[in-house]
């Protein structure tokens, strides 16, 4: 029975706040267990934020000065605190480690500390970074094929470490931060009275994520002389340049409170607490808020993406241009941000007034044809899992469908088998239009060939690591024939990965069957057989399935496409 | 008795160089000859007795009472005198003798018997301090100082003390160097070595490498033929590449500049560059002859190094240089080393008599001579169409290095005919040997080369390397060595034991450190105590007993020594990360995500 858990997350405060419906899951998985929750430094004041938690520990390499030259002869006495921390902790036996952090050194941190039972990124005994769960692998992957992806990383994360997340949201602590003793926070709140407050959280991590000053300018006046809002300026102090620049381009200056760089982080949660709305990049502040129940407008620019991040909790509602290039992809730098003009101070305020006037963010009418933009609420599925619903009904292309049908997919083959039933898939679909469906109706049918080229590959790997099985298992092995059946299973890899690199649509696929094979451990060639014959098996199994739920999507869409047709005059003329 | 004769014969067994060299000095003046009371003979330089006129012998004997014998040490005898103090030393072991004064060497052939002194003492005679150290005498020294010889040659023992100390400060401290490599040329493959020999040396080492500019150089040159518009530009080009030198200096700080020649470094770059107030150098690995922009540039250096002594040294001091230097060539055994070459190799480099380098007029007037010969030729420049060109093997194409060593180890005879541009075979007056000598050695190739006067200094002729002085004679040479192979690969073996010995790259790095530092021990101790050892740091601060330091303790000798060192030997290595390893790794993360 596991008795002591160590969760290590030595990444931001966001994330911090993306772990609670994991610890929530594991407190319920092991009601008497003592959990343990180690964070940097800089976070280290979220802990009590946190619920579930006993016991916790900071990592500090703060400390060590920013001017030391780490590459000289100093780090020695870096490598004795981490050493002796480390040491610390290893002597606490702890019977489970969830590491959240998916850094090579957390993964090595891991190796150091000698745990049996380890979810999450470690290193094997060569330094070699591991994934480990299914879902770890497709964690690994999905920055790649971020186009395809439907998962929030709260999902993902709470997968891999075998918790369930229906029914779960982001949660923190009630905050019990004694206000009438802080005047300075008692001065805010008491100007703040009986006014709509509204937070604007302007800055992030990236520059290139934020919305412009001169944007976030435009709504502040918009949101004061329409709804006479009070609005509260959060971000750190390298934040309250932006603060400044924004104050300057109002006409309201003394409806706006500039708090950047003037609270910790439990004088932010009271204040967040009293927004009724925050409008925010995708930041910490934005996983804060929404755990405190603010609503949130969410905005997701460059290479922010609301189905990796956004909060996850229902109720909220989060913009994104609808381009080709949103998101960037992993790795890209973007120098002609045009994203963030997509989303216009007009269209936050309509939402924002509909919610004062319907308590619900219904889409306002001038925004239901908006091409450029997706508008999605996050919302309980009907599965009991947070999703993006889009509000706004696009013409549906071939990377939502991918990314539905991936969905389905992977919730059925990555741990216990999730099965989706078809009405749920139409539920999805049905949030889209279909107009052009005929061209996707083609694809479908260029993609099925291709997944049963897959098959056909994989079977031909399944039969090549039985010889080697077969071979390697006799008492004196032919090599010259193993390295043959290497060559071979090489080319087989090799046109498999071709298949993912013509066709993005099937990259993840492919990508996942390559992530398993890089897990692979060990010279026992038997063994290495043994567990490749299980990849390619699953593999298989994965691109059969994959055009199942493929077929059933496309018998849905053709369905929902001949009502479209039927109500439209597009009529395909021959010759036109 | 005169000793002379007798003594010459002995010596030739054991020293044929130092024999050679004795051989030429006349009976000096300025020692003279006593005879002690006892008998034997005493010398006297300017009124001094090296000896007691008394008795030498009983003196010698008492002298040497407290010196204690080191086993992990050279017993190294400072003053010859006429060796009444050595023998009682040669009884108990091995002995080098140490005296600047070929004349007192001279006087003790002639008046001292030599046979008890060998085959246990090694007489260095005349030889530079630096060199001595690094050459010649490498292992450490336990001096016995033979006070009336050490009066008498003050400043050169003084030297040979501070040599001493330098090397020791050398052995435990790394220099950072930066070489200056010349934009093309023959001496960019030697800039290359240094650059090796320095590091191998333990000293951290950055190079300028002009040599990546030289498309540019090349483009300018064909710019204009507008002769003072294309001086115009290529100034420009020299003074751009005076600025890339001085920024790269001024980044990496180093202790000491080396030029290679050719290196394109103007006199007022030089200037710039000794405001870092440390010692620049410049190696001239070509003929003073040949190449004369020496002149422009040689007083700008604090020291000269040269492929060629007297005449050169003396042109040079007349211009004003402050310390000029004869530091031969030598040979990279990393790159020239003996191969097994398959036998398709064999069939294409294999010959009797092989040649490797450019068509220069001696070469073209006297090679025809052995086109009886199965005699094949590579290099660049040959007519191709002349008789000589029908045996050139790369079409004058570039010929790699790596293929040069082929040819060098499959060649039977490999010919060595040192360039001239103007003598029709040899040239009579040839000094310097050229970096082929070495080179083939290296690989154990047997080489007939044409005679230099600067070869009875660091081989012994006849026995290790053979040399013709005539083409006649060449001719002669290869008809009785294609019909002696044993003896070509005994002589071979022995010019290739010699050269590992005394003339490798190393070797010359480390003699050019010690004669440049010798004089500037204060520097070197400055540097010693400013920038600290940063393996012995980090063996202190991880505590020396402890895992870590003992682990750390196993990266002495690394060059340029930092965390990237180690973790580069986890990623080199096999078998599982130990817990060491895994903080390391670790700590290697965190730098990498910082950056």
């Amino acid at each position: 029975m596991t008795q002591k858990i160590l969760i290590l997350n030595l990444t931001r405060m966001g994330d911090l706040i993306q772990t609670t419906p994991l610890v929530q899951g594991l407190r319920q998985k092991y009601p008497d267990a003592q959990i343990t929750l180690m964070v940097s430094s800089d976070f280290e004041n979220a802990i009590s934020l946190i619920p579930g938690i006993d016991d916790s520990i900071v990592f500090n390499l703060r400390q060590f000065k920013e001017s030391e030259d780490w590459e000289d002869e100093s780090w020695v006495k870096i490598y004795r605190y981490i050493e002796s921390k480390l040491n610390d902790i290893r002597g606490k036996s702890y019977d489970m480690l969830v590491n959240l952090s998916h850094s090579r050194f957390s993964a090595l941190m891991v190796h150091y500390l000698k745990v049996n039972n380890v979810i999450g990124f470690h290193c094997n005994n060569s330094g070699d970074r591991m994934t480990g769960h299914p879902w770890m692998q497709y964690f690994g992957t999905e920055p790649f094929n971020r186009s395809f992806n439907e998962f929030n990383l709260v999902e993902i994360f709470s997968r891999s470490a075998g918790i369930d997340p229906t029914g779960k949201e982001i949660q923190v602590t009630e905050n019990r931060y004694p206000v009438s003793e802080d005047k300075f926070l008692a001065t805010v709140l008491n100007e703040a009275k009986n006014d709509l407050v509204i937070g604007f959280q302007i800055g992030s991590s990236l520059e290139n994520r934020r919305w412009s000053t001169a944007s976030f300018a435009r709504l502040a006046d918009l949101l004061v002389e329409q709804l006479n809002a009070r609005i509260f300026l959060f971000g750190v102090a390298s934040e309250s340049e932006s603060a400044e620049e924004m104050i300057r381009k109002t006409n309201r200056k003394n409806n706006i409170v500039d708090l950047t760089g003037k609270t910790d982080l439990k004088q932010l949660a009271v204040l967040l607490k009293r927004c009724a709305y925050l409008v925010t990049n995708d930041t910490g502040t934005m996983h804060l808020a929404a755990a405190l129940n603010t609503k949130i407008i969410g905005l997701f620019f460059a290479h922010a993406h609301p189905f990796e991040t956004a909060p996850f909790s229902s109720g909220h509602l989060i913009f994104q241009a609808r381009i080709s290039c949103a998101p960037c992809s992993y790795g890209v730098h973007c120098n002609n941000i045009i994203c963030v003009e997509k989303v216009l101070p007009e269209h936050v305020l309509s939402f924002i007034e509909n919610y004062e006037q319907h308590n619900n963010w219904k889409l306002p009418y001038d925004l239901k044809k908006s091409q450029e933009v997706n508008i999605y609420e996050t919302i309980l599925s009907s599965q009991g899992i947070v999703r993006l619903k889009p509000l706004i009904k696009h013409e549906i292309n071939i990377n939502d469908i991918f990314r539905l049908a991936y969905a389905v997919l992977w919730r059925e083959t990555l741990d216990e088998e999730l099965k989706t039933d078809k009405d749920y898939i139409q539920e999805n679909l049905e949030e889209y239009t279909y107009y052009n469906s005929q061209l996707l109706i083609d694809i479908f049918s260029d993609k099925n060939s291709f997944l049963e080229e897959i098959e056909r590959l994989a079977i031909g790997g399944i039969e090549l690591c039985e010889r080697i099985v077969k071979n390697a298992s006799k008492t004196q092995p032919a090599s010259i024939k193993l390295t043959k059946f290497g060559e071979d299973i090489d080319r087989i890899d090799e046109q498999i990965e071709l298949i993912g690199m013509a066709n993005p649509e099937l990259k993840l696929l492919t990508d996942m069957f390559k992530k398993r094979k890089e897990n692979q451990i060990g010279s026992d060639i038997e063994k290495l057989g043994i567990e490749c014959k299980g990849y390619y098996k699953l593999l298989e199994k994965e691109s059969r399935r994959f055009r199942v739920i493929l077929s059933v999507h496309k018998e849905i869409i053709l369905k929902l496409s001949g009502y479209n047709t039927h109500n439209s005059i597009k009529v395909c003329v021959p010759g036109r | 008795m005169d000793f002379f004769d007798n003594n010459i014969k002995l010596l030739q067994n054991h020293d044929p160089s130092l024999a050679n060299r004795v051989k030429g000095i006349k009976i000096p003046e300025n020692v003279k000859i006593t005879f002690s009371k006892e008998g034997p003979p005493v010398p006297q330089i300017t009124g001094v007795s090296l000896h007691s006129l008394y008795h030498p012998q009983k003196e010698g004997q008492q002298v040497i009472r407290n010196f204690q014998f080191q086993d992990d040490s050279r017993t190294v005898v400072f003053g010859l005198g006429f060796g009444y103090h050595i023998l009682p030393l040669v009884q108990k072991g091995e002995v080098t003798v140490i005296e600047p004064l070929m004349t007192i060497f001279r006087a003790f052939m002639s008046s001292v018997d030599l046979s008890p002194f060998l085959p246990r003492v090694r007489f260095r005679i005349g030889e530079t301090p630096a060199s001595l150290l690094a050459r010649y005498e490498p292992l450490n020294w336990n001096i016995f100082r033979h006070v009336p010889s050490v009066r008498i040659g003050e400043s050169y023992y003084q030297q040979l003390e501070k040599g001493v100390e330098t090397r020791k400060i050398l052995s435990n401290k790394s220099l950072r160097i930066l070489v200056v490599k010349p934009i093309y040329g023959g001496s960019l493959p030697t800039a290359n070595y240094c650059i090796e020999g320095l590091r191998n040396l333990g000293h951290e080492v950055e190079s300028v490498d002009c040599d990546k500019f030289v498309d540019g150089f090349f483009e300018l040159k064909d710019i204009t033929k507008i002769k003072g518009n294309a001086e115009i530009l290529s100034q420009k080009f020299i003074g751009l590449m005076d600025e890339v030198v001085a920024a790269k200096a001024a980044e990496y700080r180093p202790d000491f500049i080396l030029a290679l020649a050719q290196a394109p470094l103007s006199p007022e770059a030089i200037n710039r560059l000794k405001e870092l107030k440390i010692p620049i150098a410049f190696w001239f690995v070509e003929d003073f002859r040949t190449l004369t922009y020496w002149k422009e540039v040689s007083n700008s250096y604090d020291h000269f190094f040269t492929i060629q002594k007297d005449n050169f040294h003396l042109e040079l001091m007349s211009k004003g240089v402050n310390d000029c230097y004869y530091l031969p060539q030598a040979a990279h055994p990393k790159i020239h080393r003996p191969i097994d070459l398959s036998s398709e190799q064999n069939k294409q480099y294999k010959a009797d008599i092989s040649f490797m380098g450019a068509a220069y007029h001696n070469r073209v007037q006297s090679f025809p001579r052995l086109l009886g010969h199965d005699f094949k030729i590579w290099g660049t420049g040959w007519n191709l169409e002349s008789p000589l060109g029908k045996r050139l093997q790369n079409k004058n194409k570039r010929v790699a290095t790596e293929e040069t060593v082929k040819i060098y180890n499959a060649g039977k005879i490999n010919l060595n005919l040192h360039s001239s541009t103007f003598h029709y075979g040899i040239n009579p007056e040839g000094d310097f040997v050229n970096p082929r000598t070495f080179e083939i050695a290296a690989c154990k190739g047997f080489q007939l080369l044409d005679h230099r006067s600067d070869l009875i200094n660091l081989f012994n002729v006849d026995e290790e390397l053979i040399a013709f002085h005539s083409l006649d004679e060449l001719k002669d040479q290869i008809e009785y060595f294609l019909k002696n192979p044993d003896l070509r690969s005994v002589i071979a073996s022995r010019s290739y034991t010699r050269v590992l010995n005394e003339h490798t790259i190393e070797h010359r790095m480390q003699e050019m450190l010690l004669h440049v530092f010798m004089n500037r021990l204060d520097l070197l101790k400055r540097i010693e105590h400013s920038r600290p050892d940063p393996l012995a740091y980090c063996i202190s601060k991880a505590g020396k007993d402890t895992e870590l330091g003992q682990y750390l303790k196993s990266f002495k000798g690394v060059n340029k020594f930092s965390l990237k060192t180690l973790t580069n030997d986890i990623h080199n290595g096999k078998g599982d990360l130990d817990d060491n390893e895994t903080l390391l790794m670790m700590l290697d993360q965190l730098i990498e995500e910082k950056a």
